[in-house]
């Protein structure tokens, strides 16, 4: 069969052809098949009607024989469970969904019951019309053989593009020139010795110089390249006045041109720097080629050298937009989820911590202690939206009291509460900071305050398990948190009431699916708007926590608890991994929202619109809380509930 | 690879070689005692230029095969007649075949003769089959002199035979296709027509089988006593 011959005539396609046609199109991997694959497809289709709970596949069929697209219904797997003797439900397939893939690809009957669940039709093609297809159709190959995790791949590709053109968007190179941290300029006379200038510019650790005369008007440059041509051409000595050896009325851009215009002519003349001067010819600054570009590859550790060295906090602050910048950056070059998370908790680790310095070097209470950080943070699991869950544990000094030393920290955890709002951390709205009295505590008083949260069990200390139950220290000595957090896991180990409670806790955040797959909305005021955080991810956090902490994992990292817990044979490896990839997916989606509402000028908020979702994301975001349903079932099953 | 192209050529032109045995016609099936499973069943929609067989003429046939429980789309028959002659101008609106598409059609003799020869004689469903069966009946005679009958079954009495309780708003296609979530891909053209009617017989078969009609003689029996049980209630 030639698949040409069939795209060249298209009007010479039936009707009927046409329209199943129309319908893959709509639907992932066919929409990026060639219409010829498709018309093939759409040739060798056969219709069958099941109706509600009609066997369409079955392990006793033999080798599967045919290729399956759900056209209308839905089709439910089941797995008889060997321990407990049980039908279990395993996935379910929508429409535009295709099936059985790992055993037609491997030659075997399926391992599921493949069932309908209300009236069903199914398109199929025969093993001869799928291997036409596989060999011929490079996107329906990879997807047969990589199944939705190939569709990742289209996802990633595509929040990296997106990132990309917020980067190409020259949002950076637009800027104008008075809006950039133009570096204040060293100047000199212009009977200055070369050598005196040298030196001041190598004190100074610049490139060039600017030489001015007294009404400040710059009168010529002088760089390192003019140094190296004068010394290899032997032109003058050093100690004669630079005004001979500089170049002369310099080039220079007023403050309101734009970087563009500066890279440009840097590009042109092939300057490295570039004189910036005001409406009355005054200089301004100096720009040069590697201000410009630092716009658009933020470097990572040079921003973390940065923020850790900042002198203020206002120069912290202002920092805030070069983590923004920094998380286009990474996604654009391939970064997952995963590793944006780690690299903005990590620069917001940085960023409290130079905010605790500063204001140690201003006021130091005198007391070792360290600056304990609860939820998402304690995870490693920031976004940009992010809001402060802290705590101090200190040592009580000889002759105090736990209440002398709360009375020295508080004022002072106050002020870091308020400063680090002012860099973006949002305040916490439940009083879950140091500044509380009741989270300012001696590491005695921590302990005693853990085991009472563990043994009584009330129904607010397991809502607030999410928080407590995931600390990190990030300031301050490690030991005393290790001592309390192992003898904190100890007690749950040995709690199995506590355990069952936070596992039913865990189990009432259902993933946001109806019994009939489609997504379930907030609530009627919101009705087409899904919490990616709240209902998304809570249901992977909630669970894993819960196994974490009863197998005496010690990461709060959702993603490391996961590998752990896989690690130590727990989980299956295959499961934990495609509960990681999940898990990863939605918070991908949740990030590049968040990318996109900060383009927009709009507050972030963990909110979307499946139907703003391309039907790819839509239908990834489904598989992804299909896999929280299926980690909840694991909950169900451990802890009997 | 010659016969292709010319096959495909004349498809391009509107025409199908006419390479037919007049003589040896597919002999139409009779009720028996075939398993429905294994009957090949055709599924047809016309389209004509009015509602009066007497003066209104076919100009589309759209027709699907079901066989094995399942519609294949290898095994289907999509044709616009050849009919330059015809006045079409008040039902242009409803089917959308223009007079051009008719100028441009497959020749009639030529396309019956086809349908004829694909049909093999099987069954034929419709939905409304009155209506088609009147048409195509007299289309046949007119044209090729055709008069021996095929057994024909109507969708709009199979339906109710098996959904006896089902909750419609009327009798139409259109209401047991929304009953099932069904919707044509393109309404009043014949073969699309022709697909949803399908997948409608495809539902009532699947109940059929639940309810032990297994051949094509229990089929028509169950037809036959649901049209009485129609009459006696009518009398009441």
């Amino acid at each position: 069969m030639d698949l040409t011959m069939a795209a060249a005539n298209p009007e010479n396609t039936p009707q009927n052809n046409r329209a199943i046609m129309a319908f893959l199109r709509h639907h992932a991997p066919f929409s990026s098949m060639d219409d010829s694959h498709l018309a093939h497809f759409a040739e060798h289709a056969t219709l069958s009607f099941y109706a509600d709970g009609d066997v369409v596949l079955s392990p006793d069929d033999g080798m599967v024989q045919r290729f399956y697209v759900v056209k209308q219904g839905l089709i439910r797997g089941e797995r008889l469970n060997k321990e407990t003797g049980q039908v279990e439900p395993t996935f379910e397939i929508c429409p535009g969904e295709c099936f059985p893939l790992a055993a037609l690809v491997g030659e075997r009957p399926t391992r599921t019951l493949h069932r309908s669940a209300g009236d069903t039709f199914c398109l199929s093609i025969d093993h001869d019309a799928f291997v036409t297809l596989f060999s011929e159709s490079d996107p329906f190959r990879d997807f047969c053989l990589r199944g939705v995790s190939s569709l990742l791949d289209q996802v990633n590709k595509r929040i990296q593009s997106n990132a990309m053109a917020s980067i190409g968007s020259s949002n950076s190179l637009d800027t104008p020139l008075d809006r950039f941290a133009l570096r204040n300029p060293i100047v000199c006379t212009p009977d200055l010795p070369v050598r005196k200038a040298v030196a001041k510019m190598h004190e100074n650790d610049v490139g060039s110089i600017i030489i001015t005369d007294d009404s400040r008007q710059p009168k010529g440059i002088f760089t390192l390249r003019d140094l190296r041509t004068m010394v290899a051409e032997e032109k003058a000595p050093l100690n004669t006045p630079i005004s001979q050896l500089m170049t002369p009325n310099p080039k220079s851009l007023p403050t309101t041109a734009d970087a563009f215009e500066a890279a440009m002519l840097m590009a042109e003349h092939h300057f490295a720097h570039l004189v910036v001067v005001d409406e009355e010819n005054r200089l301004a600054g100096v720009v040069s080629q590697s201000d410009l570009f630092s716009l658009q590859r933020v470097d990572l550790v040079n921003l973390a050298r940065t923020i850790g060295t900042a002198p203020n906090l206002q120069a912290l602050v202002s920092f805030r937009t070069d983590v923004s910048r920094l998380v286009d950056t990474m996604l654009a070059h391939g970064a997952d989820s995963g590793q944006v998370v780690k690299i903005i908790t990590t620069l917001n680790d940085i960023t409290v911590r130079r905010v605790i310095e500063l204001n140690l070097r201003q006021n130091d209470p005198g007391i070792p202690f360290t600056w304990l950080t609860f939820g998402s943070e304690g995870r490693q699991e920031q976004t940009l939206l992010t809001d402060q869950d802290n705590g101090i544990l200190f040592e009580t000094p000889e002759g105090m009291t736990p209440d002398d030393v709360r009375e020295k920290l508080l004022p002072f955890a106050r002020k870091l509460n308020d400063e680090l709002a002012e860099c973006g951390f949002t305040l916490c709205k439940g009083n879950i900071m140091a500044s509380n009295p009741k989270l300012c505590l001696s590491e005695e008083e921590w302990d005693d305050w853990f085991q009472r949260f563990i043994e009584s069990s009330t129904p607010q200390n397991i809502v607030y398990s999410s928080i407590f139950l995931d600390m990190r220290s990030i300031f301050g000595p490690e030991e005393p948190l290790k001592r309390l957090l192992n003898r904190v896991l100890e007690r749950i180990r040995k709690n199995a009431l506590f355990q069952k409670m936070l596992a039913a806790n865990a189990f009432e955040r259902k993933p946001p699916l109806t019994m009939f797959n489609n997504f379930r909305y907030l609530n009627d005021e919101k009705k087409h708007s899904l919490d990616l955080k709240r209902q998304g991810l809570a249901p992977f956090v909630e669970a894993v926590r819960v196994f974490a902490l009863a197998n005496g994992v010690e990461q709060a990292n959702t993603l490391e608890r996961m590998e752990e817990l896989a690690k130590i044979g727990f989980f299956d490896a295959k499961d934990a991994n495609a509960w990681q990839e999940a898990y990863s997916l939605i918070q991908a989606i949740r990030m590049r929202a968040h990318q996109e509402m900060l383009q927009n000028g709009e507050e972030l908020t963990n909110y979307i619109d499946p139907d703003d979702l391309n039907p790819l994301d839509r239908r990834i975001l489904r598989e992804s809380f299909r896999q929280a349903q299926r980690l909840q079932q694991k909950l169900e099953v451990t802890y009997q509930l | 690879m010659f016969d292709y192209i010319k096959q495909w050529l004349a498809e391009r032109r509107g025409t199908t070689l006419g390479n037919h045995d007049t003589d040896n016609l597919p002999e139409p099936k009779t009720a028996g005692d075939q398993p429905l499973s294994k009957c090949r069943l055709i599924v047809l929609d016309l389209e004509t230029t009015g509602l009066n067989p007497q003066k209104d003429e076919v100009i589309a046939i759209g027709a699907v095969a079901i066989e094995a429980n399942a519609i294949h789309l290898n095994d289907q028959f999509d044709l616009i007649l050849r009919r330059p002659e015809l006045d079409i101008r008040e039902t242009v609106l409803i089917h959308g075949i223009g007079t051009e598409a008719l100028a441009d059609g497959h020749e009639t003799e030529d396309a019956l003769l086809h349908l004829l020869e694909w049909m093999n004689g099987d069954p034929i469903l419709a939905y409304h089959s009155a209506f088609d069966q009147r048409f195509l009946e007299k289309t046949l005679k007119a044209e090729l002199g055709y008069t021996t009958p095929h057994l024909w079954m109507d969708v709009a009495e199979l339906m109710p035979a098996f959904f006896p309780k089902a909750d419609i708003k009327g009798k139409g296609l259109d209401d047991w296709s929304e009953l099932f979530g069904l919707e044509a891909s393109e309404r009043h053209h014949a073969a699309a027509d022709a697909l949803v009617t399908a997948e409608l017989v495809l539902v009532a078969l699947n109940q059929a089988r639940k309810t032990k009609v297994n051949t094509l003689k229990e089929l028509t029996d169950k037809l036959h006593y649901q049209r009485r049980l129609q009459n006696m209630k009518r009398l009441q």
